[in-house]
């Protein structure tokens, strides 16, 4: 595999290799795959947040995505088991065996991006700026959450690289809002998203179409979203120690350690991967990728 | 993008899509899998019934295996089994499975959570789904076992793909002969005895006409040995070293091996969710796969 195979596959065009990078992802597990350029981090990212910040030299981001939930699982009228199977890390396992791919085969370096908060609540890199600027989805009503034009919500990793590739584009047409969601704007005020949960009356989504069927307005709260959609997880976990730490009495304090809830906050940040999130309901109701959920 | 593909099966391709998905289960790492019906779960409590997970499910699709290795059961540090022995692989195969069920043959699929849900109770008893899929059996020592390869993890998936159900194995695989014979003359089987309830430990039960005709489990005492290091053990740590007033004391609690386990132990690195196997050491069923030169 190594240097012999490392100078065949440097012969092969930007586009064929291209190619056989994304069918390896699709391989390995993803179920969209595009490839952004670097440089366009520089409109929307600021410093410190670009490709190149992260990995010098940096070509090429290769993004994938993959479903979360089975269609199954949406189905469930038992709400706490999309809490736990609602995401499976599968796209981080693909990007994985992306970078794997990229160094051992093609000899570039090629690095997972940094996804997760490493100072206060902000990634190194976004990922959602990932998937819209390799063309695998918009920005949506619903959170802000990037719809795929075919699955919906999808889980985004991306590997940055040396490697150069050849670059898709962000999608022409806007994902959100689907022209049912438009219809029903124009009806009622209210799209399926804001109507689960509307800003006005305690929820935490707002917006308005224009009459070119576009967003023009979107308002999401975030920290009511987070108090709703994270009730079991690191958020919970400090929430409830807090108390704990606070208690006085030592008997109540007991109980409290003990508690239902204190225990499903601790199994929330195990490796069982538990409750990485307990609210779906402006997914559930979107039109997008509902496809790919209706089955027999 | 990929597209799934969904196939209209009538009823006779039913078989053929069971023998498929077993197909890919095993070359996928599963040891053994089956079906259970759905409306076979009437031991369990309503609301742990595959139709509360899945409306009009119509089975539950095991998968076992990704047991500790024959080298795993040798290594005189016993703390490696509390590292590398974990349930982690089979679920992974069964969310695998899941997709399969639903993007091959379009029918819906839920993997079942290996966690547990209020009151620590599991979302479904994944060890009852094996037994009625006819992947093992329940033992005197706790786990289902299977015949040939005695102790492993299982993975569930509720489908609503009317898969042809299995049955439950008309021979139990515990006891084995060789527990039975133990018994007779001791009074006592392998894991019975290293671990026996009347002496402080978990475990008890009796034979008659080579069954189980009485089980005695101490679960919560079991609980206390296997589950030292994991969420159990960080609750118990947690409230100790609050209480503690000295805070140098605390300090040294906080910085200790246990509370240092505990935490390494809840989190993504697959540490010590059991700490103890001894029941499942001195079984003979799957012996032969726990032996190699």
């Amino acid at each position: 595999m190594k240097s012999a195979t490392n100078n065949a596959v440097n012969e092969v065009t930007l586009e064929s290799r291209t190619e056989q990078v994304k069918q390896f992802a699709l391989g390995a597990g993803a179920n969209v795959v595009g490839v952004a350029d670097p440089r366009a981090w520089e409109e929307y990212a600021p410093e410190g947040h670009r490709p190149n910040d992260i990995l010098s030299g940096a070509r090429s981001v290769v993004v994938v995505g993959s479903r979360g939930p089975t269609a199954g699982a949406w189905r469930s009228p038992n709400h706490r088991l999309m809490e736990v199977n609602g995401y499976d890390f599968r796209n981080d396992a693909a990007i994985h065996r992306v970078a794997d791919v990229i160094e051992s085969e093609y000899g570039h370096q090629a690095i997972q991006a940094p996804g997760l908060p490493t100072g206060g609540h902000l990634p190194p890199m976004s990922m959602m700026l990932s998937a819209v600027l390799a063309g695998l989805g918009t920005r949506s009503l619903a959170a802000n959450i990037i719809l795929n034009p075919k699955y919906g919500l999808l889980y985004y990793s991306a590997c940055i690289t040396t490697l150069e590739l050849e670059f898709d584009h962000m999608l022409e047409q806007d994902v959100c809002p689907h022209q049912m969601c438009v219809q029903t704007f124009r009806r009622f005020g209210k799209t399926p998203c804001m109507a689960a949960c509307p800003a006005e009356e305690g929820g935490c989504l707002d917006g308005s179409i224009d009459e070119q069927g576009r967003i023009e307005s979107s308002f999401y709260d975030r920290e009511r979203c987070v108090s709703r959609a994270m009730n079991f997880g690191i958020n919970s976990f400090q929430k409830a120690l807090a108390q704990i730490v606070a208690e006085e009495d030592q008997e109540a304090q007991k109980n409290m350690i003990h508690s239902d809830f204190f225990s499903r906050s601790c199994s929330a940040i195990t490796h069982y991967k538990e409750s990485v999130a307990q609210c779906f309901e402006c997914m559930r109701v979107c039109p997008i990728g509902r496809a790919e959920r209706k089955l027999k | 993008m990929k597209s799934p593909k969904k196939h209209d099966f009538d009823e006779t391709d039913f078989a053929r899509a069971k023998a498929e998905i077993g197909g890919i289960a095993k070359q996928s790492g599963a040891l053994v899998w089956g079906v259970a019906a759905a409306d076979a779960f009437d031991d369990a409590p309503e609301g742990r019934r595959p139709f509360d997970l899945l409306p009009k499910a119509e089975g539950v699709l095991v998968v076992g295996g990704a047991q500790p290795r024959a080298g795993d059961w040798q290594s005189p540090n016993y703390q490696h089994m509390e590292v590398t022995t974990t349930s982690d692989r089979i679920h992974g195969l069964a969310l695998k499975l899941a997709r399969v069920v639903e993007d091959r043959y379009g029918y819906y699929a839920v993997c079942v959570p290996p966690g547990v849900d209020h009151g620590q109770q599991p979302f479904m008893s994944i060890a009852m789904a094996a037994d009625l899929a006819g992947c093992g059996s329940k033992s005197l020592a706790g786990p289902v076992l299977h015949p040939e390869y005695g102790f492993m993890y299982f993975g569930a998936i509720v489908t609503t793909m009317p898969l042809p159900a299995d049955s439950p194995p008309g021979t139990p695989a515990c006891p084995a002969p060789e527990c039975v014979e133990m018994y007779s003359a001791e009074g006592l089987t392998p894991c019975t005895r290293v671990c026996p309830i009347e002496s402080g430990g978990c475990l008890g039960g009796r034979i008659e006409g080579g069954r189980i005709v009485e089980r005695q489990y101490d679960q919560a005492r079991c609980a206390t040995r296997v589950q030292n290091y994991w969420v159990p053990g960080f609750q118990k740590v947690l409230g100790e070293t609050l209480r503690e007033k000295d805070s140098e004391k605390q300090k040294m609690m906080l910085y200790s091996s246990m509370f240092s386990r505990t935490l390494w132990s809840m989190t993504y690195s697959n540490v010590s969710q059991g700490q103890c196997a001894e029941c499942m050491r001195v079984c003979p069923l799957g012996r032969a796969h726990r032996t190699r030169q």
